[in-house]
């Protein structure tokens, strides 16, 4: 027999929610579906919802504001393009956003790096990573000081690893080179960091 | 699989790799479970390092980005087979038959369910008494204004969402991603009331994932799902899957 104890009832813990039209809660991936069906409103929702997000991190990795907004902008249309592939199974909204938008800039620069317009920069580029800078702008963010407390909690090598690959759009080859740390040590480094910051900031799927 | 390959999942995450060794990790993650799981959860980790870049964007950003997208065709879907399937035309055409609900359910309502229940994913559809998948009613439950909305998520993985209308005394169930039970087991799930439990359905043996559509709710509390030998069973193989409790 199952349990018809009064415990068994209803679960505290368990999520609910009443579904009333037009008032559904926005989250991103609600938003992504609604997209992904051709909702012109939707998008837009997403977009006031996602595009700091984007255009923050295009301009934290490409650092040209003109340049950001041309990448920004890509990533945003290829969000609407590609919103009917996303797979929540798979992941956040929020994180298949992210990663379209660092791949997109990590490309930018790495282009540019190959026409060799960029290695300087790059070779005198500071070890230490500038997160702090930018981060000044959204000071007092709930989750951008969990971000920093968890960043935090990492060794040296593992924090500037993970940063310069992230911020700074480099291959962990580059920042083997940049940190003058041996290939497989820097490889390492940025798994066991990665996987720190997870359990520090306690991401589940 | 190659220790190498294991240990370049965190520069993959960090997009950190060059193309050949992304091609490399991906194929890896392809045919390794666990590590698609652990470099699922690194890609959230982080996307979560954008949190301190968070900057406003120029206002004609908007502007700009909208005009493009108008002006922008959007790629079809691909399907997700997660699973292997082993079936024939029966079962490709009930999948059709789902799609054809899913487009014809575009509302609000249901971009909420739908972001729980996982109902956008592969749909599979229950054996019922009535044999028949029932489109119309799952829709009208859907949209049901006094639909409850309830679901657990197994240890095992996956997640078992129940909507439920008390005014319709129907629900709509649907299992999404649970452990896959292997050929000769089937998902079941269950009625259970103060007086005990019903069988509402029976999932087809190997599937971890379905939709159904359960009638005569009554004063049913929890619907529940367990593994039983292909086919079902009578009674319920303890302890269950999933115990998803409705309002009273």
């Amino acid at each position: 027999m199952f349990d018809q104890g009064p415990e068994a009832r209803r679960r505290q813990d368990q999520p609910r929610l009443s579904v009333v039209a037009g008032a559904e809660p926005a989250t991103a991936e609600a938003l992504l579906h609604r997209t992904a069906l051709g909702e012109d409103d939707a998008f837009a929702a997403l977009y006031d919802l996602m595009s700091g997000r984007v255009y923050g991190l295009c301009l934290r990795i490409v650092r040209d504001p003109a340049q950001a907004e041309e990448v920004a902008q890509e990533v945003l249309v290829e969000v609407w393009r590609t919103a009917t592939r996303f797979d929540e199974h798979r992941g956040s909204a929020s994180a298949w956003i992210t990663t379209i938008a660092h791949r997109r800039a990590v490309d930018r620069v790495r282009s540019a790096q190959a026409a060799g317009d960029r290695e300087r920069r790059a070779a005198a580029e500071s070890v230490e990573p500038e997160y702090d800078q930018v981060a000044e702008a959204a000071a007092g963010r709930l989750e951008h000081r969990q971000v920093r407390r968890c960043l935090k909690t990492l060794t040296e090598l593992q924090r500037q690893a993970v940063t310069l690959a992230y911020y700074g759009g480099h291959t962990y080859r580059q920042v083997a080179t940049l940190l003058d740390a041996a290939v497989p040590t820097v490889k390492s480094r940025i798994r066991d960091g990665l996987v720190k910051l997870r359990d520090c900031l306690e991401v589940a799927r | 699989m190659s220790t190498d390959e294991h240990t370049m999942i965190g520069a993959w995450a960090l997009d950190a790799v060059d193309a050949d060794e992304r091609a490399r990790v991906e194929r890896h993650l392809a045919a390794c479970a666990s590590c698609a799981q652990e470099a699922a959860e690194l890609r959230e980790t982080v996307a979560r390092l954008a949190d301190v870049t968070i900057t406003e964007p120029p206002p004609r950003l908007r502007d700009s980005v909208l005009a493009e997208v108008r002006r922008t065709r959007q790629e079809a879907p691909v399907a997700h087979e997660p699973e292997p399937r082993r079936r024939g035309r029966a079962h490709r055409s009930r999948a059709r038959h789902q799609s054809r609900l899913r487009l014809a359910l575009g509302a609000a309502a249901l971009a909420v369910v739908a972001a729980f229940a996982g109902i956008f994913g592969t749909w599979a559809v229950m054996q019922q008494p009535g044999g028949e998948s029932r489109g119309d009613q799952i829709a009208a439950v859907l949209e049901a204004a006094d639909a409850e909305v309830s679901y657990q998520e197994p240890d095992g993985g996956g997640r078992v969402t129940v909507i439920a209308s008390e005014a319709l005394d129907q629900a709509v169930v649907v299992v999404s991603d649970l452990a896959a039970p292997g050929d000769d087991r089937s998902y079941q799930v269950w009625k259970v009331n103060e007086a005990g439990q019903v069988s509402a359905g029976v999932m087809d043996a190997g599937d971890a994932s379905a939709t159904m559509l359960v009638e005569g709710l009554g004063d049913t509390r929890v619907v529940g799902v367990t593994n039983e030998p292909a086919g079902g069973s009578d009674e319920p193989t303890l302890p269950m899957v999933a115990d998803v409790a409705l309002d009273a």
